[in-house]
This record gives structure tokens, C-alpha cells and sequence, in this order.
């Protein structure tokens, strides 16, 4: 049942003379309770420790003989022990989770509190209102620079074409002009027809291109054709 | 050697406690849509470079995401926990513009930021000494006006135990 219950020995128990060793505020609680096979050689004042040697040397002589038992137990007192700690420890838990509950209560109720009140609405919804306004106050500003811009493009385009229109007028004019200039000099072509009457009329007109000019840059044309 | 990236001041403590935009707690996920080039989405981009590790310090529990060139013009999305969804428009508009808007319409006000800041002091007692991680001082040596620690300064003999007994031996 109970592993403490294994500690319970059958004997007698000299309480007397334990009592008297170990001086008498040694054992408050152990009155009429002792069961019988006390060892006096463990004594609740001595407590294991390791000190000087490791637990690989050798155990001393003086402790050959020696025979280590466990504290003894009263299966009753035991009994009656456990049961009402098992009961203290139900309680204080009991306790505890109450208090708990009622904290974690208490927060849950203030932080709702805090957000679902109705200012708080309000104020979101008027916060989201005067989102919704600067929106709309960028999405006006957006198309008003959309329009402008596509102003501007339409406008640069017509740009374009008019100083294409223009400077097809003015090619245009610029190869009238050749042409006509063309027509005027087609009248003082050389043809096969006029090659004689132009060749005597060039042989009786001798023409003088001799010229002298002095250091001044003065040209005179008038030279004597020799 | 201990400075990283173009602007490594953004990753200094100081700078990013400075972000006084702090969220409501019904805001979840921070969108931003914006654009790498253009002269639109300038102030976008230099929200995102600038005022969102500020942001993510001071709410750390706000999901932050970014999308880049995906909207011909840029702007930011909140998703609230009530399922509503804000937009906000930011196109043409300075980094500084963008974070007074949202600090205006979901960010905490200076008052409520004050009060949340006295209720955690309230928790909290600082006369009281103990681990570092809940109270000021460590032990009562460090506290002004009381007895300094032994190991800096040795006790006047007659505090010491030393004395104390063989005085009592003597007499």
C-alpha cells in the first residue's frame, strides 16, 4: 500500500532511553506513536554528507557493522497524517484556482470593457470617416494630375504635327522652287539641235576670264585678250 | 565593422524607439503596396526604408507585409480583428505625412499611452529589492543611505560578528 508503511518494524521501542539521549524537544510529535524496532544508531540529528572522501573510496572500519535503517513509521499516525494533508493541499488548491479564475475574470472584463465601449466605436468610425475623406481627396488630386497630364500630352502631340505639316509646306515649296529654277535654266540647255549655233556663237564672243589684282585685293577685270 | 546597410542608425536602439506610432490592439497586419521607381511612390518608398523598423519595434506583434511593384500606385492596407479592412492612399504624400495619418486614425493616443505606461508602474513597487528581473536593486547594499556592501567597504568592527563574540567571550 503506502511505500512509508514498509518503515514499519515489529520490536521494541526503548523510548525512554531514546527520549533521554536525544534531549527532550527532540521529538514533539512522536509520543505514543512509535512503532517498536527504533535503531538508535540513526538518530534524526545525523544527516548524510559527503565531506572528505568520494563515494569510490572505502567505507571506514568503524562503520563495518553498521546497519542503516529508515526512520521509523505508526501506520495510524501515518494514516491520520497523510489524510489530513491530503485535505489541507485540496483546500489551499481549491483556493488558489478561485483566485486565479477571479483575476483572470476581473482582466477579461476591463479589457472588454475598454475596447467595446461606445466611445470607442465612435471615435473609430470617425477616424475611418476622415480616412475615407482623404481618399477621396487624393483620389481628386490623382485625376485632376491624370487630366492635366493628358492635357499636356494631347497638347505637345498637336505641337508635333503642326511642325510636321510645316516642314512638309516648306520642303515642298523648297522642290517647287528647284523645280522652276530647273525650267527657267532648260531654256539655255546646249541640245543637239543648237550645238552649232551656240559653238559659232561662243567662237565669235571671245570671252576674257583673265584678271589681275594687286596686293590691295583689288581685282581688275578688264585685261587685254591676247 | 559594426555598421551594416546604408542608413546603419535605423538599427540603433535609440532611433527606433523614437517611432511614436503605436497600434491599437485590433490591428493585425500592416500591407504596403508600393513601387521601386517613379516619383509617386518616393514617399512610400522612404516610409518603408525609414519609419517601418520603427513601427515593427514599437508593435511587435503587428504582422508587417511588404509588396512591391505590383499596383500602378502605391498605398497601405490595415486588416483590423473585426475583419474590416482600412485603405489608405498614399501616393504623392512625404513619409512624414503618411505616419501622421496612420499615427491619426490607428494609432494610440498620447493619453492612453500614458495611462497603460502608469498601470504597468503600478504593478511594479520600486523600493523593493530582489532578482534583476523583477525589481531595481539586487540587494539592499545598493539602495542609497543604507549600509554599504561588505565586500567594497569592510563593516565597522563593532557590526561584525567576529568582534561581537569575543566581546561576549571576554566579559
Amino acid at each position: 500500500m503506502l511505500p512509508a508503511l514498509r518503515r514499519c518494524r515489529p520490536g521494541p521501542v526503548p523510548l525512554p532511553a531514546l527520549a533521554a539521549a536525544l534531549g527532550p524537544g527532540a521529538f514533539p510529535g512522536l509520543g505514543p506513536g512509535p512503532f517498536p524496532g527504533l535503531c538508535p544508531a540513526w538518530s534524526p540529528r545525523a544527516v548524510p554528507a559527503r565531506g572528505r572522501k568520494t563515494r569510490h573510496d572505502p567505507p571506514a572500519k568503524s562503520k563495518a557493522g553498521r546497519v542503516k535503517l529508515p526512520p521509523p513509521v505508526d501506520p495510524e499516525e501515518l494514516l491520520v497524517v497523510l489524510e489530513r494533508y491530503r485535505q489541507h493541499r485540496l483546500v489551499l488548491s481549491a483556493l488558489r484556482a478561485e483566485f486565479r479564475a477571479e483575476v483572470l475574470q476581473r482582466k477579461r472584463e476591463e479589457r472588454l470593457a475598454a475596447e467595446g465601449s461606445v466611445e470607442e466605436l465612435e471615435e473609430h468610425r470617425r477616424l475611418m470617416a476622415w480616412n475615407e475623406e482623404e481618399n477621396a481627396r487624393q483620389r481628386a488630386r490623382r485625376e485632376e494630375r491624370l487630366r492635366k497630364e493628358e492635357e499636356e500630352q494631347k497638347r505637345r502631340k498637336l505641337e508635333i504635327a503642326e511642325k510636321q505639316a510645316r516642314k512638309m509646306e516648306a520642303f515642298l515649296e523648297e522642290k517647287e522652287k528647284e523645280v522652276l529654277q530647273l525650267q527657267e535654266e532648260a531654256k539655255n540647255f546646249i541640245t543637239p539641235e543648237n550645238l552649232e549655233a551656240r559653238i559659232e556663237e561662243c567662237l565669235d564672243n571671245p570671252r576674257n576670264y583673265n584678271f589681275a589684282i594687286d596686293k590691295d585685293g583689288r581685282i581688275v577685270k578688264r585685261t587685254v585678250l591676247s | 565593422m559594426p555598421m551594416k546597410g546604408r542608413f546603419p542608425v535605423r538599427r540603433t536602439l535609440q532611433y527606433l524607439s523614437q517611432g511614436d506610432v503605436v497600434f491599437k490592439s485590433s490591428v493585425k497586419v500592416m500591407t504596403v503596396n508600393y513601387n521601386t521607381a517613379g516619383e509617386l511612390s518616393e514617399g512610400a518608398r522612404k516610409f518603408v526604408f525609414f519609419n517601418i523598423p520603427q513601427i515593427q519595434y514599437r508593435n511587435p506583434w503587428v504582422q508587417i507585409m511588404l509588396f512591391r511593384n505590383m499596383t500602378p500606385s502605391p498605398f497601405l492596407r490595415f486588416y483590423l480583428d473585426s475583419g474590416e479592412q482600412v485603405l489608405v492612399d498614399v501616393e504623392d504624400k512625404t513619409n512624414k505625412e503618411i505616419t501622421e495619418h496612420i499615427k491619426k486614425i490607428l494609432g494610440k493616443s498620447k493619453e492612453m499611452l500614458e495611462k497603460e505606461e502608469r498601470e504597468r508602474k503600478k504593478l511594479s513597487h520600486p523600493a523593493t529589492f530582489g532578482p534583476k528581473k523583477y525589481h531595481l536593486r539586487e540587494c539592499m547594499c545598493e539602495i542609497e543611505g543604507q549600509v554599504p556592501c561588505p565586500a567594497f567597504v569592510p563593516l565597522p568592527k563593532e557590526m561584525r560578528g567576529k568582534y561581537k563574540a569575543a566581546m561576549k567571550n571576554e566579559a
